[in-house]
């Protein structure tokens, strides 16, 4: 058995499964592989196993189950975790609208990384982003793999509302904003293609081990996708 | 059937049942009822399944026209329910005459109160539940004008029912909030963790479902606020750079990158709906242990207001 998962209570009704403590795509795979560990050996108590990027929550009724027997179970999805291969994830190819009204900090980044705007769109939108998980509000998706090249720090001040399918980077990270919602990502661009819909389930298109491409596409290109499924760009 | 018509629709009511449990892997928290033994308690009264839908009321100024008769029940914080200008009793089944109007008039003890409608109120339907959750679009607040609705049209008339006096929750009960520390408890310095437990905190004015801003002594961090997001539990306290704990609540995001040095255990959930954004509150520690043999406590006194209401049936 090696030391990891570390196991630790996060309040009396979930356990908080920790791996190395950094954002890295095999740290990542562990992750997944241990909530499909557990997803597929269900246990009468445990409401959801939640990945996130380098741990996972298992939430749990404790009117339904003890927490010593949830521990001694995790040993063994660890054991069986390491025997699961993970089905490889789905690539979205997302129609994008780069710059202008649409990516309105587009010129900063491009100055602060000194590069030409149209140099930051051909490697933002060549870049094949991990879906490492989801969450935040809305299905917000994690999204990692920005390349170095495009390192910039997150807005002093957050923006009060940036407008839903707005694709934007901060630090190592991107997203594409679910709803129209307050953020301090850089925004370059837009896709017009849904992205949470609270009616359907799931409510969101991508799931953690997915890939997420931002292809640049005319303004006309992207409005001509306006309201139609994320899953319809696999 | 045509239940109300609001005439005003308060400071901040919404349908509410017992949530949504199941979808924060897609980014969605469970939501639902704030206080859930007065929601279930509420149901039970006018001989609903404990999880129907019902009305959320928050404050006071909450108004709304009967358009049929039919029977109600109002529990949970008292904010003064009154029927053509007559106090409303609470915690009893309660019939209502098309035409009477029932008004919450003011604040007097908890802050939020339940009213369930024989049959329980229609609303639609998000991921097989009816709570609102307003920032995932789910729903919205009431509004003036709207009429309600129940789910069923022809659900028999229940014999009024009621609590003993000794089964109603005190509001407000003491203001110590039981948390389980952790799970980033190693990331505060003892006198961090000290100040946690040893202040009052004052509930901001910024508070909400989604979550309790607190005012008080900062808690100081080992070395900085920030971790790797992680998924975020019911009743977690984080606590940013400025070291301000924010308890996050029913409807709050469901993954975070800020240090939580503690979590309030379930039992005491309801106690902090009956909360008012002003008042006061301090933490204390409990084990793992002592948080379940409460909630195992608190889940047995509920199954016993349970029972003493179907027994009053016939």
């Amino acid at each position: 058995m090696p030391d990891w998962p570390r196991m630790r209570p996060s309040g009396d009704s979930a356990v908080l499964l920790e791996f190395d403590n950094r954002i890295d795509p095999e740290i990542n795979r562990s992750v997944r592989s241990l909530a499909l560990a557990i997803e597929s050996d269900p246990l009468p108590g445990i409401n959801e196993v939640l990945p996130a990027y380098r741990s996972l929550m298992v939430t749990y009724d404790p009117l339904k189950i003890e927490y010593p027997r949830i521990l001694k179970k995790i040993k063994i999805w660890t054991e069986k975790a390491a025997r699961i291969d993970l089905p490889p994830g789905r690539l979205f190819r997302l129609p994008t609208v780069y710059g202008g009204v649409h990516g309105p900090d587009l010129k900063r980044v491009a100055e602060t990384v000194k590069l030409s705007p149209a140099e930051v769109i051909r490697v933002f939108s060549e870049t094949r982003f991990l879906v490492y998980f989801i969450g935040f509000i809305c299905g917000l998706a994690y999204l990692g793999g920005l390349p170095e090249s495009l390192r910039v720090p997150r807005l002093p001040t957050p923006r009060t509302l940036v407008p839903a399918g707005s694709v934007g980077l901060a630090g190592g990270q991107a997203n594409a904003i679910s709803t129209d919602q307050p953020s301090g990502f850089n925004y370059i661009g837009r896709t017009f293609t849904t992205l949470y819909h609270p009616q359907i389930f799931p409510p969101i298109p991508f799931l953690s081990g997915d890939e997420v491409q931002f292809i640049s596409v005319s303004e006309e290109g992207a409005l001509e996708e306006r309201g139609k499924k994320a899953t319809d760009f696999l | 059937m045509k239940a109300f018509e609001v005439l005003h629709p308060g400071v901040h009511t919404t349908i509410q049942d017992l949530g949504r449990p199941g979808f924060m892997k897609y980014g969605t928290p469970a939501s639902g009822v704030a206080d859930r033994f007065s929601a279930r308690v509420a149901n039970s009264l006018v001989g609903n399944s404990p999880g129907a839908a019902l009305l959320e009321i928050t404050l006071f100024r909450l108004e709304l026209l009967a358009l049929n008769d039919f029977a109600i029940a109002v529990t949970g914080g008292n904010l003064s329910p009154m029927v053509n200008g007559n106090p409303l009793p609470m915690w009893q089944t309660f019939f209502l005459k098309k035409g009477d109007r029932v008004a919450f008039r003011a604040r007097k003890q908890g802050f939020r109160a339940y009213l369930a409608v024989q049959g329980g109120f229609f609303g639609q339907n998000f991921l097989g539940s009816r709570s609102v959750f307003v920032r995932g679009l789910m729903g919205s607040i009431l509004k003036a004008g709207e009429i309600l609705e129940t789910e069923g049209a022809g659900v028999k008339p229940t014999s009024p029912k009621s609590l003993a006096k000794d089964m109603i929750p005190p509001y407000p009960a003491d203001n110590f909030l039981r948390v389980i520390l952790g799970p980033q408890e190693d990331r505060f310095t003892p006198k961090g963790i000290e100040t946690f437990l040893s202040s009052e905190y004052r509930v901001s004015p910024q508070s909400d479902r989604m979550g309790y801003r607190l005012q008080g002594p900062a808690i100081e961090h080992l070395h900085g606020a920030d971790i790797i997001s992680e998924p975020i539990a019911r009743g977690a306290i984080q606590v940013p750079g400025d070291g301000l704990p924010i308890l996050l609540l029913w409807d709050a995001q469901v993954s975070g990158g800020y240090t939580k040095i503690a979590n309030v255990i379930s039992a005491d959930l309801d106690r902090v709906a009956q909360i008012m954004p002003g008042e006061s509150l301090r933490f204390r520690a409990v084990t793992l242990k002592e948080a379940h043999e409460l909630l195992r406590k608190e889940w047995a006194c509920f199954e016993q207001v349970q029972r003493f209401i179907l027994e009053q049936t016939g």
